[in-house]
């Protein structure tokens, strides 16, 4: 489907960065051509995921917005703090 | 661990050297270690009375580094089960790990952008250093989209490789990546700029300001400058708006 790859992209990359593989999970809302992509991980990885100065979710963004641009689609990452 | 294992002392021409040299001789990231300037140094008149820069780094938290080693092997676990990419020079053996660690890395993050490319990794020339930079070459057709604007994607491209490729060998290594040869077209036209610069500084006597550049960008300048006898570099401002400055010596 549409939209399955950017999800393995964020999941992959937020995998490889956290403590705890097993709590990442990506959920996906799909709007037409716009993907909206929520990426949960443990409360103690938010900051492996964000970087200083939100470096390591910025960079996962720009990588996520040239893969939709490729497909014509448009996406967008939050990354939600557990409550 | 004592005082003197966390810490470390280093010399280089200049601050920004030095603590490069430190970071890749420590095999760490900046944000695992403070750095304490002891001395800008000088650069002096025509390398009299000029004064190395002298650091400190001392690592934060000494005991992290064993529990992200640990850690790691656990993921290269996790790793294993995803399918293997089919590469010739991988059956050749011996390769270092941080080179097929790489490799895997930046071919699975390009699979699932679904980018089709020919990329070869290997270890680069260890500039004085003991650790070899993995160099990442990634080329193809129309791959002008990896680059992005301002290099924005191909560094994004490769802080996150890099960082991945940090945490899986449980030790930080110098990562570049280039696509189509741009980082190596880049340096070209910096080194150009940089000289053109200093000529103008030397007939009109003035200091002039490049605009601002990332920290391996203003390298490539002040390194093309170091030996001009005529003219100095200095960074100014804070990232993202440092930028090198050229005046007269």
């Amino acid at each position: 489907m549409k939209g399955d790859n950017l999800q393995e992209l964020v999941e992959f990359v937020a995998q490889s960065l956290v403590d705890q593989p097993a709590n990442v999970n990506v959920e996906k809302q799909q709007r037409g051509n716009m993907v909206q992509l929520e990426l949960h991980v443990a409360k103690e990885d938010m900051g492996r995921v964000i970087g200083k100065g939100g470096r390591v979710a910025n960079s996962i963004r720009t990588l996520l917005n040239v893969a939709a641009a490729r497909e014509g689609s448009r996406a967008n990452l939050d990354i939600v703090e557990p409550s | 661990m004592s005082e003197e294992r966390t810490k470390l002392e280093i010399i280089a021409p200049s601050v920004e050297e030095a603590v490069e040299k430190g970071l890749r001789d420590l095999g760490l990231t900046e944000d695992d270690v403070d750095i304490e300037v002891l001395d800008e140094g000088k650069k002096g008149l025509l390398g009299l009375g000029s004064r190395q820069a002298r650091i400190a780094l001392k690592i934060k938290g000494a005991s992290k580094k064993k529990d992200k080693a640990e850690k790691n092997q656990e993921l290269v676990k996790t790793r294993e089960v995803l399918p293997e990419e089919v590469d010739e020079s991988k059956k050749m053996g011996a390769e270092p790990e941080e080179v097929s660690i790489a490799r895997e890395t930046i071919n699975i993050i390009l699979e699932k952008m679904r980018v089709t490319a020919d990329v070869s990794v290997r270890l680069g020339e260890s500039d004085d250093n003991r650790v070899q930079p993995v160099l990442i070459d990634i080329e193809g057709k129309d791959l002008s989209f990896l680059i992005g604007r301002k290099a924005e994607t191909i560094n994004a491209l490769q802080f996150v490789t890099s960082l991945i490729v940090g945490r899986e060998l449980g030790r930080w290594v110098p990562l570049q990546i280039d696509v189509q040869h741009y980082r190596q077209r880049r340096e070209d036209e910096l080194r150009k700029l940089a000289r053109r610069i200093a000529d103008q500084v030397v007939s009109t006597g003035r200091k002039q300001a490049l605009e601002p550049m990332p920290p391996n960008e203003r390298r490539i300048v002040h390194i093309e400058l170091r030996d001009n006898p005529d003219v100095e570099t200095e960074s100014v401002g804070e990232d993202p708006k440092r930028k090198v400055t050229v005046r007269l010596k």
